[in-house]
């Protein structure tokens, strides 16, 4: 950050901090074990709940009786779903979308249980340890129903239904087309297609869910800490279920230790522990395990995919078509429903690329597995994967180089704003130049011979590309899960200026690690023109935040960096009008930096920013004629269609001729983010993205047998990638701020994940080129490749 | 993931601790490291009556050198055998299958009598013990006896231990000073148990092979002595056609199952690659040995 003398022109003042690497305020504490997650509160009386969760995948419950348990020491209460009956409502996920069937999540399992892991009944007792031993003398007798256990058998007409009243498994069926793509194939010089498998994803957190509710009768307010990405989003649904009004209940998220999506829906633990609160009038504590947070929070992807791209002779695509089969789990969640991943995919497949023919299709199905929900990426890695892998091998049809075919189909700068097949508008996307960087900092011919050499030598190597673009920041143009009933098109920014000239800059917005408390308070101070240390920034508690609802889908730098911006314009202006009247002089002639007030054309001349803030308390004689006062605005923001974000990931790797072990030699991200707020930050986020589409790509699976029961139930057997698998992720960055949003900032929360899982398969694939093998299935273990050579190898 | 009531006891002595052992039966467990029981008992897999904390009985942590032998106490730390020189030294084959177990934390609190205790036929220590022809001494009411290691393993996480009994010592015979190591291993993921590894201890003289060892982890109900393999390896010599016909035999020796992680079949395969891959590490450390 190179500091400028006062007396440049405004343009070269501003922006200071946004742009610059500002050390993350909140990694001291975080970072030193001095965060306050849920587990690290315990109000006086707390008491412990422990949910008594099904052994088995699909079951009718014959009998459950609770009364032995509550005889057991320390036990509290125990309740079941008929104990909830008048304390909650029914949470139903609705959705205005045509073809989808809506149905209940019951927080409590009613009748009957369709998955391993859900919860019947909550034993509340003085410890935790006390209300498991209860759990045992809980009597449950079960009827075992016929396993739904994946998605084509639970779409055959025959299968036996997860919920009686959809009358299908097939929970909701969708298509998006343009041009004529049947016609458009069937004239192609050149197809490709596959069918490809996108495997079942788990959400590791450091932090497992929990939450905690309170309900003090004293003050008749229900107080919820949770583990959650969405706090205002929380807790207008349970104002609706609990039947209180919304400024009865607040919802607290301090310090949240991961997310990515999976603390993004209403749980239902949360509803379950504020009915219990609200009754037993004491604190409840429920924090889940990592075996019970591998069983119930959400999980994500699973889709099978049958793809075919079509292309001209000089590799120009003509068109795509897919039917796409996703794996919804038992229930669809709220608020985001089980449209939400579904959707995505076929809305994203078309890609960076020009398609003037596109199909295609969708259709989200019932097991019994854990409910769907939204992770790092929804549809986008998928989708990625499945269209760079088709250019891939187009490529080689073709013999042509792969960079080649994508810098040749990328949709280009003259053509933006472009709509896509599936009617989403992308504003503007670097696509050209990421590749070209990309290209550039592999140093590409070296590489290439590097390859050639290796290969030479029998080892297998290989280089992959992989381009994406997404849409992030979206506004209420596009709702984040189309056709749900709330909106998640705005946010907001409550700016306070006290006397003493701080800021204290509060948020709906909620971060989960992603350093909010640094990048907005850099936004801030430049809108305010006041130092960077001046400005506190407090998320993720609605008794104090404005009207919003929380961060996912990449939003909280667009939504909440525009409103921040916003308000501290507004703030601005009026901070000027009070420093013009205390300096006798024309606010337009006035700037602020660096927390003093200054004229333009005599920098020598002003007064510091405090003196201004305390005028504005100071009463109406200091103040100008009728201007009302105070230094406090919320302002909202609404960025309707949403930014796009893009890049191109390059992996290179080495597969071991024996042991098929697949080591990544390289890993490269070009990616265009639009103005960044906060480079370090920006790089974080990459790198913690690609090291989770790294687990994708290489190690991560949610295994359900055919029974339903779950194999991967803790993490010896769940296997996230952790430091030892990772290298040195180079991230290099094209900043072309967005046409379309206040401050140029674009989402990239995701990104990182979207490309990984493509650029690394594809890399596989050119190592595993000389025996004929294409990667079409994540993760790509070892035993996978062992299988694929054998059978290339024609080894039985 | 609260594990079920028990009873907890914490001797300061062997005897103490026998006693205890006696008096519970089969309804006690040992509390060594901790680093496999007390996840059996948070996922409630286990409900013993009560625990017998042994990390306070200091006389069960030792590593010393006694007639030739290196004997290492059962509540000796993983992470202190890493850090032996004498272990180094003496047992170099021992110190480097410890840096291949879990991650540092586990071995900071595992412990050697309790992983062979446990007998996890993927763990490192078991197959090493199995590949160095250790003793294992196991002291119950009526005494002391000794055992060797081949008999102490009988199946998955099974072993000749009696209910009343604890391993108190694990003695180990240093190879000869010519003989080269190598322990190989597949494993997904840094720390995580291996998918299969394989132990070897070879004695060459050029292409002549005097004596050979070879155990694998991971492809059986107990970590596997590859005899048949040693014996082609000693009648045919260290050749390239010797060290492939031994890594072949090894692959029929096994008797893997399948999970999710690998199929019975990857194993097997696992186990020709690493076989080969240790003998030859083995010999080229012998090589390195004598020079």
């Amino acid at each position: 950050m190179s500091s400028t003398e006062i007396g440049e022109s405004v343009e070269e003042l501003t922006p200071k901090f946004v742009g610059a690497r500002v050390k993350r305020r909140e990694d001291q504490r975080l970072l030193t074990g001095q965060g306050a997650y849920v587990d690290d509160h315990h109000p006086p009386g707390l008491l412990q709940a422990a949910f008594l969760r099904s052994p088995y995948a699909h079951a009718r419950i014959a009998r459950l009786d609770t009364s032995a348990a509550l005889t057991r020491p320390g036990v509290v209460a125990v309740l079941t779903s008929k104990d909830l009956v008048p304390l909650v409502k029914p949470v139903r996920a609705a959705s205005k979308m045509r073809e989808y069937k809506e149905t209940s999540f019951p927080p409590l399992a009613v009748e009957k249980v369709r998955y391993v892991g859900e919860a019947l009944a909550v034993v509340i007792a003085e410890s935790r340890y006390l209300a498991e031993d209860a759990l045992e003398w809980i009597n449950v007798e079960y009827d075992p129903l016929p396993t739904v256990a994946n998605a084509p058998t639970a779409a055959q007409p025959d299968a036996p239904l997860l919920h009686d009243e959809a009358g299908s498994n097939i929970l909701l069926s969708r298509e998006f087309a343009r041009g004529d793509v049947d016609a458009a194939l069937a004239s192609a010089a050149v197809r490709v297609r596959d069918r490809f498998r996108f495997r079942r994803h788990a959400t590791v957190c450091m932090e497992n869910r929990g939450c905690l509710a309170d309900y003090p009768a004293g003050t008749g307010e229900l107080t919820l800490r949770s583990a959650t990405q969405c706090p205002g989003l929380l807790r207008d649904a349970l104002a609706d279920l609990l039947d209180m009004p919304e400024h009865r209940i607040r919802v607290v998220a301090a310090d949240v230790g991961g997310g990515f999506g999976a603390k993004s829906s209403l749980y239902p633990e949360e509803i379950v522990l504020c009915a219990v609160a609200r009754r037993l009038k004491r604190p409840v504590k429920w924090i889940s395990d990592r075996q019970e947070d591998l069983k119930t929070s959400t999980q994500a992807w699973d889709e099978i995919v049958d793809a075919e791209l079509g292309l001209q002779a000089d590799g120009t695509i003509i068109g795509l078509r897919a039917d796409v089969t996703t794996d919804i789990g038992a229930y669809s969640i709220y608020p985001w429903t089980a449209t939400l991943e579904p959707i995505q995919t076929i809305s994203f497949l078309s890609g960076p690329y020009r398609m003037p023919h596109y199909r295609g299709r969708n259709r989200g199905v019932a097991t019994c597995k854990a409910p769907m929900g939204p992770y790092r990426g929804v549809g986008r890695p998928v989708t990625t994967f499945v269209l760079e892998s088709l250019m891939d091998r187009a490529a080689r049809l073709l013999a042509l180089d792969p960079a080649e075919l994508r810098l040749k189909n990328y949709i280009r700068a003259d053509e933006f704003p472009y709509k896509t097949p599936a009617g989403l508008v992308w504003d503007q996307a670097s696509l050209t130049e990421c590749m070209q960087k990309a290209r550039d900092v592999l140093d590409a011919d070296t590489t290439t011979r590097w390859r050639a050499q290796a290969r030479a030598a029998g080892r297998w190597v290989g280089i992959g590309f992989a381009t994406y673009i997404e849409l992030t920041g979206v506004g209420s143009a596009i709702p984040v899960s189309p056709g749900m009933p709330i909106a998640t098109g705005t946010e907001a920014a409550f700016l306070r200026i006290d006397p003493a000239g701080t800021v204290t800059a509060t948020f709906s917005v909620a971060p989960q690690g992603q350093g909010h408390e640094t990048a907005l308070a850099q936004v801030v101070a430049d809108a305010l023109g006041v130092a960077f240390d001046s400005v506190r920034v407090i998320c993720g508690d609605t008794a104090l935040a404005p009207q919003g609802t929380g961060t996912y889908a990449s939003r909280s730098a667009v939504l909440a960096g525009g409103a921040a911006i916003r308000a501290g314009q507004t703030l601005k202006e009026k901070a000027l009008k009070i420093a013009g009247h205390m300096m006798e002089s024309n606010p337009a002639n006035l700037d602020i930096r660096d927390g003093q007030v200054f004229l333009r054309d005599k920098p020598e001349r002003g007064l510091p920013f405090r003196a201004v803030a305390k005028t504005a308390y100071a009463g109406l004689r200091r103040l100008p004629k009728d201007m009302e006062p105070g230094l406090e605005v919320t302002r909202f923001y609404d960025p309707f269609f949403g930014t796009a974000s893009s890049a191109t990931h390059v992996a290179v790797v080495e597969v071991d001729t024996e042991t098929y072990a697949v080591t990544i030699k390289r890993y490269i991200v070009v990616e265009d983010c639009g103005r960044i707020i906060n480079p370090l930050i920006v790089e974080g986020q990459v790198r913690g993205g690609v090291a989770q589409g790294i687990g994708a790509a290489l190690y991560e699976e949610v295994v359900y047998d055919d029974a339903g029961q779950l194999l991967t139930g803790s993490l010896v057997d769940y296997l996230v990638p952790t430091a030892s698998e990772l290298l040195p992720i180079e991230v290099h960055h094209i900043e072309t701020p967005s046409p379309t949003t206040l401050g140029g900032f674009r989402g990239m929360g995701e990104g990182g994940t979207i490309g990984a899982p493509a650029a690394i398969a594809n890399a596989v694939s050119d190592a595993l080129s000389h025996l004929g093998i294409e990667i079409n299935e994540i993760p790509i273990t070892p035993e996978k490749l062992f299988r694929l050579v054998r059978a290339a190898e024609g080894t039985p | 993931m609260k594990p079920p009531p028990f009873a907890y006891h914490a001797p300061t002595h062997l005897d103490e601790a026998l006693a205890l052992l006696e008096r519970y039966g089969d309804d006690a467990k040992v509390l060594a490291g901790g680093q496999s029981l007390m996840p059996l008992l948070n996922f409630r897999l286990s409900y013993p009556s009560a625990l017998i904390d042994i990390n306070r009985v200091a006389e069960l942590s030792y590593l010393r050198q006694e007639n030739g032998q290196v004997c290492i106490g059962a509540l000796t730390r993983q992470r202190t055998i890493e850090f032996s020189e004498l272990a180094r030294r003496q047992l170099p084959l021992l110190h480097e299958a410890t840096t291949l177990v879990g991650h540092l934390p586990i071995r900071t609190r595992g412990t050697i009598g309790g992983s062979l205790a446990h007998a996890d036929p993927a763990a490192e220590y078991p197959t090493v013990a199995l590949v160095l022809d250790a003793e294992l001494v196991l002291q119950g009411p009526g005494g002391r006896r000794s055992i060797p290691a081949e008999e102490f393993f009988v199946s998955y996480l099974t072993t000749a231990l009696a209910p009343n009994e604890i391993v108190t010592e694990i003695r180990f015979s240093p190879a000869p000073r010519t003989s080269g190591w190598a322990f190989e291993e597949v494993a997904r993921r840094h720390g995580d148990f291996a998918l299969v590894g394989v132990a070897g201890v070879i004695d060459t003289e050029g292409e002549q092979c005097r004596t050979a060892r070879l155990a694998a982890a991971g492809a059986g109900p107990t970590p596997i002595r590859l005899r048949a393999a040693e014996d082609i390896l000693v009648r045919e010599g260290v050749t390239e056609q010797g060290i492939q016909r031994a890594a072949a035999k090894a692959a029929e020796l096994v008797e893997p199952d399948s999970d999710i992680h690998a199929s019975a079949d990857f194993r097997r395969h696992l186990t020709e690659v690493l076989t080969r891959r240790a003998i030859q590490r083995a010999r080229e450390r012998g090589q390195e040995q004598r020079a």
